[in-house]
């Protein structure tokens, strides 16, 4: 298990005042996390961009030194046994950074596992291994400088799974990645925190994304954190709306108006069109039930209904709406 | 081994990173063959007799093999400013701070990256040194039996000094700084052209500076003069220090540089 205790990390900026002087500016990137991520688990970290995640990433790889508290990660320390914990855990980020891209696709990892202590028919049995799952073995002796983007991704998660890390921290891994491969990559995620049981730390600002794949959501602000739970707890404490849209024949104003009566603590929209009328309910409630009944009452026929589930994105909103208030 | 492989992961690394471009052999080649018969022919004009000023530092003579020499110790060395200078582009690719990401031990990736640059820049101009040195009839000036013991030394020499730069930029990122020192400065302060024995004071003390300039003494003592490693104790020992001094800066240095990184988060700032 990866635990990290009221870590925090202020940097220290420079800022130009003239040509000769310059100020030092303190940033609070992050302050006072707790987290924890155990094997086989995808935890989610979101955030607006400047939130503080890229930072709290990098202190969980040892990339960076918390300026408080502690970071273990079965039990070795973050920073005084750094190297051991660098052979457990791995990194990537998105964006076509972070590789050569004069080399191939197996030079990449060739090099990089050399690195980390491989080599000979262990380390080239690996590649093979990692460049079929993550479907680049056409293109493992192609520079990848003619790879897409997708496929540069794909190299990166290949990257870095070549140690075969315990805990592997995504740094918002489908970043410019069209929908159907950023699909196809979380597909592999998933797999590799169900099937491999690695501890899996996400950030991401699609946040389907993370209401898909997350076990658990920590969601931060200015380096604070505001708010931990599972993405449904998150969502259903958070936003109390749901939304039903339902179309029906028209509606004569007698009947809006027992319609309104009978949905007690919803609020109602009318939309007229030519031969139907179209309804916004919004309620506390899933009010699904209720107003089927009421159009059965009122011999309305019903032509289209539609639910709209709250998601994690409007709880996001709200959160944000509540804190500007 | 670890070692051992670790420095061939960089010299594949540095030659499909820096030596893709047939380009590049221009650059190894015909550069400093270019440099090397420009000073041959500034030389011609001048009374290169045992009269000459110059002759009171070095044998006339042996002007074409001073030369040749002198610009081939110095892209030995030149070749580890360029390795230098690719950290800034490793360092803009993010692939820097990757290499940080792992356990790898620090000091042996900035050693076999210079080994791995140095090895790749060098054989065609020392190749061509070789060739220039039997078709133009100097062959027989050279004490032959001493010329592994000056190419090990001067190998050994470039690396420690190229290990050095590497970490000395993983503090700055303003790479070009590395031109304006070790381009012409480098040539003409360590005695590629001209001994160091001929400069005025401030000269020679520039030139003290430049470990290249201890390395081309020896090399030429051995190569030219054909003086043993015994008889070159002295010289010997100085150098020795050098090296010792740069090693013992390259792990202070890297020490504070990773720990700084891990401070301010600097290697991925460009
Ligand atoms: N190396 C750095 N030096 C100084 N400030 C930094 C550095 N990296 C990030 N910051 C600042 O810290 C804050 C958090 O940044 P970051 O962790 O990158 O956020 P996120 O990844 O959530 O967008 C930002 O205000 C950013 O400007
Ligand atoms: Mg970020």
């Amino acid at each position: 298990m990866i635990e990290a205790k009221g870590i925090g990390k202020v940097y220290s900026v420079k800022k130009k005042k003239s040509f000769f002087r310059s100020e030092k500016q303190i940033v609070r990137a992050v302050n006072g996390l707790n987290l924890t991520i155990n094997e086989g688990e995808i935890v989610g970290l979101l955030g607006l961009n400047g939130a503080g995640k890229t930072t709290t990433i990098k202190m969980l790889s040892t990339l960076l030194n918390p300026s408080e508290g502690t970071i273990t990660v079965d039990g070795l320390d973050a920073v005084q046994d750094a190297i051991q914990v660098k052979a457990m855990v791995n990194m990537i980020a998105g964006g076509e950074r972070m590789l050569y891209w004069r080399l191939t696709g197996a030079e990449n990892l060739r090099y990089f596992g050399k690195l980390y202590g491989l080599s000979g028919n262990a380390l080239e049995k690996r590649i093979k291994y990692l460049l079929d799952i993550v479907g680049l073995t056409n293109a493992s002796d192609t520079p990848v400088e003619l790879y897409s983007k997708g496929m540069k991704q794909r190299l990166q998660i290949a990257r870095g799974l070549i140690n075969d890390p315990k805990y592997l921290f995504l740094d918002e891994p489908t970043l410019g990645l069209d929908a159907p491969v950023a699909k196809q990559l979380r597909g592999m995620v998933k797999t590799l925190a169900k099937s491999d049981r690695k501890g899996i730390l996400l950030t991401s600002h699609y946040l389907e994304e993370v209401e898909e794949l997350c076990d658990r959501v920590y969601i931060i602000e200015k380096g604070s954190l505001i708010l931990h739970d599972t993405p449904e707890n998150i969502t259903a404490s958070v936003v109390k709306d749901y939304h039903v849209t339902i179309e029906t024949s028209v509606l004569s104003a007698p009947v809006q108006y027992r319609m309104k009566q009978g949905l007690i603590g919803c609020t109602l929209g009318f939309t007229e069109n030519a031969d139907s009328t179209v309804m916004q309910i919004k309620a506390p409630f899933d009010p699904t039930a209720q107003i089927i009944d009421l159009c059965v009452k009122e011999s309305v026929s019903i032509q289209k209904l539609e639910l709209k589930r709250p998601r994690l994105e409007d709880a996001i909103l709200a959160l944000a709406k509540e804190k500007s208030a | 081994m670890r070692i051992l492989s670790i420095l061939q992961a960089e010299v594949v690394k540095s030659h499909q990173h820096n030596f893709h471009n047939k380009l590049i052999y221009f650059s190894l080649l015909i550069w400093p063959a270019l440099l090397f018969v420009t000073a041959y022919y500034s030389f011609k004009p001048f009374n290169l007799s045992s009269s000459s000023q110059l002759s009171k530092y070095m044998d006339v003579n042996q002007i074409t093999m001073y030369l040749l020499t002198g610009y081939m110790c110095y892209i030995y060395f030149w070749s580890l400013v360029q390795s230098a200078w690719n950290m800034s582009y490793e360092r803009q690719a993010g692939t820097l701070e990757l290499i940080f990401l792992t356990p790898v031990p620090r000091l042996t990736v900035m050693f076999a990256r210079a080994a791995g640059n140095m090895l790749e820049a060098v054989w065609l101009f020392t190749a061509f040194t070789l060739l220039v040195l039997l078709t133009t009839g100097h062959a027989g000036e050279i004490h032959w039996w001493n010329v592994p013991v000056a190419f090990i030394l001067l190998s050994i020499s470039a690396i420690v000094w190229g290990g050095f730069l590497n970490i000395v930029f993983l503090f700055s990122r303003d790479a070009g700084i590395l031109f304006t020192i070790f381009e012409e400065p480098m040539q003409f302060f360590s005695g590629v052209r001209i001994p160091v024995l001929a400069f005025p004071l401030w000269g020679k003390i520039i030139a003290f500076f430049f470990p290249l300039t201890y390395v081309l003494e020896i090399f030429r003592d051995l190569v030219l003069n054909g003086k043993g490693l015994v008889e070159l104790g002295e010289q010997s020992f100085i150098l020795f220090c050098v090296l010792a001094l740069l090693c013992t800066a390259s792990v202070f240095l890297l020490k504070k540089a990773e720990i700084h990184a891990k401070e301010t988060g600097n290697m991925v700032l460009f």
